[in-house]
């Protein structure tokens, strides 16, 4: 096709550290690829593995959850659950052979602006190198 | 609670097993210990089974069928609509399958199902057969049904296909298991699983001094055929669903009817997000998608509803193969779910409805655990971003 590969990632942040943390990248105008496309959420738990698998199977060539680190959750334990979740769709991934590469879970602080930057940066990089996600091909899903 | 020594009694079969069952049943009725039943009956048009909740003994001895040939509604599905709001005084026996018990107690775990006053009875399932079977033909599909029990055949391949590699086909939670692989076929045995099972059967006139070791003998040696039967059966299943190709292949046909979940006992949610109108986007999306993929299915979303629903109920899946039963389009549904399963539950040495006391892994967590994941998050901490 001859057309540069432009990965789409979508990356879900939690409100209290991710998110802001992002802001913080901003604000310290540090470069991070165009690929990301942030969706603020309240808690990293409050990311259904169904968003992640809807993202998937509509194209998107990486999803990344960013929550707090373990024990800074501001709702006190909502990252250990979405640990544990995503462990579960980590292991259907795996049992389907889907890319498990595709998802990604990084807990980032509010003041670690740098530290999503290079997040974001490994991760496209990565995807980049992965290629596009098969699912953009296929019109029976 | 199941404990390691089980001990159990032995009535004379007359008349055949069910109407043995039907009289221990309509003794336990007849005491103070229980005041009502739930069993499948036959249905007036003599092609299915509906749970019925009895509480006269005289019915019980005509009309149940306390070990059904198929699997119409999931046992579990029918203790929810009893008890999801409190089970008030009522104490009931509830006649099931191992995997309805199974599911049963994932829905007490969800708080779904009460158990407070329910004794669990249940039996060595040689496997249900398919529905369509029973509709296509009653009485042949029972009389093989029948077959199965009376011969102690538990390799049948006529049974449903996850049935065929059930490992979880004998006694679980159940307070009174119904020892059917045992190789005395002149008398029923009677195995009580916790306190309300020996009350019970005590309340029924039952003596229950044995220790039951052949029966214990015989269903190892039926499990361990059964794991292999499992081995082989995954073996089938995986080329069906690995990689994405393959998986989207095996659910192209799907017509959206949404008829598994509502088989599935486990997916007890009043709205699912698939029906939710959060899930449908605006026509301009589809056209781009149609534009850059050259074409999209309508209605879209058919196999995020089938991995959605893996994500959600995999962990308590107990294989009971009802979503294949509801499929109107014979795809593998159950195969799939239970090929799944088996590695989400693994992940997390978790065994669906197998023991009342553990908790479901998604209710909890532990500060430090899943290495892997936690390496993946640790990774960009450390190095120097070219950024900075």
């Amino acid at each position: 096709m001859g057309k540069t590969f432009n990965p789409k990632i979508t990356a879900f942040l939690c409100k209290w550290c991710s998110y802001t943390g992002a802001d913080l990248a901003g604000t310290s105008r540090l470069q991070y690829p165009t690929a990301i496309i942030p969706i603020k959420v309240m808690c990293s738990s409050r990311v259904d593995p169904v968003f992640l698998i809807r993202a998937f199977l509509k194209g998107a060539d990486g999803v990344l959850i960013g929550g707090c680190h373990p024990g800074d959750c501001h709702y006190e334990s909502g990252n250990y659950h979405t640990r544990r979740r995503f462990a579960i769709l980590q292991s259907i991934f795996d049992s389907l052979n889907l890319e498990k590469d595709r998802l990604r879970l990084s807990w980032i602080s509010a003041s670690e602006g740098p530290k999503f930057a290079r997040v974001c940066n490994e991760f496209t990089d990565k995807i980049q190198k992965m290629g596009p996600n098969p699912t953009r091909k296929n019109m029976f899903i | 609670m199941s404990t390691d020594s089980k001990s159990g009694g032995r009535i004379p079969i007359e008349n055949g097993i069910e109407q043995t069952l039907r009289k221990v049943l309509k003794e336990s009725l007849k005491s103070d210990l229980i005041d009502a039943l739930l069993l499948p009956v036959k249905v007036p048009s003599g092609d299915s089974y509906a749970w019925i909740l009895m509480q006269d003994p005289a019915l019980v001895e005509e009309e149940a069928s306390p070990m059904a040939a198929v699997m119409p509604v999931q046992g579990a599905k029918a203790l929810k609509s009893l008890t999801r709001k409190g089970n008030g005084s009522l104490r009931v026996a509830a006649m099931m399958r191992p995997c309805e018990v199974r599911g049963t107690i994932e829905l007490s775990k969800l708080n779904q199902i009460n158990l407070d006053n329910v004794t669990l009875i249940s039996y060595d399932c040689p496997g249900a057969l398919p529905l369509s079977d029973m509709s296509d033909a009653p009485q042949d599909t029972e009389e093989a049904f029948m077959g199965l029990l009376s011969e102690r055949n538990f390799e049948s391949t006529a049974v449903k296909p996850v049935c065929q590699f059930c490992t979880e086909f004998s006694m679980g939670a159940a307070d009174v298991h119904i020892g059917m692989a045992d190789p005395d076929t002149s008398q029923l045995l009677l195995i009580s699983g916790s306190e309300k099972g020996t009350a019970f059967l005590s309340a029924t006139g039952l003596k229950v001094d044995e220790e039951p070791s052949a029966w214990e003998k015989q269903t190892d040696s039926i499990q361990k055929k059964r794991i292999q039967q499992m081995d082989k059966a995954f073996q089938t299943i995986q080329p069906m669903v690995e990689g994405f190709d393959n998986l989207a292949d095996t659910f192209s046909n799907c017509i959206g009817c949404h008829n598994c979940q509502s088989a599935c006992p486990i997916c007890y949610c009043r709205q699912c997000y698939s029906d939710s109108k959060e899930s449908s986007l605006e026509s301009a999306y589809y056209l781009d998608k149609a534009e850059k993929r050259g074409g999209i299915s309508l209605p879209h979303d058919r196999l995020m509803f089938h991995v959605g629903r893996l994500s959600h109920m995999s962990l308590s899946c107990v294989s009971c193969g009802q979503c294949t039963d509801a499929c109107p389009v014979s795809i593998p549904v159950a195969k799939v779910f239970s090929y799944v399963a088996a590695q989400t539950q693994q992940a997390f040495e978790y065994k669906a409805g197998k023991t009342a006391g553990e908790a479901i892994p998604l209710k909890e967590y532990k500060e430090d655990e899943l290495k892997k994941i936690h390496e993946m998050t640790k990774s960009a901490e450390s190095q120097e971003s070219p950024h900075e």
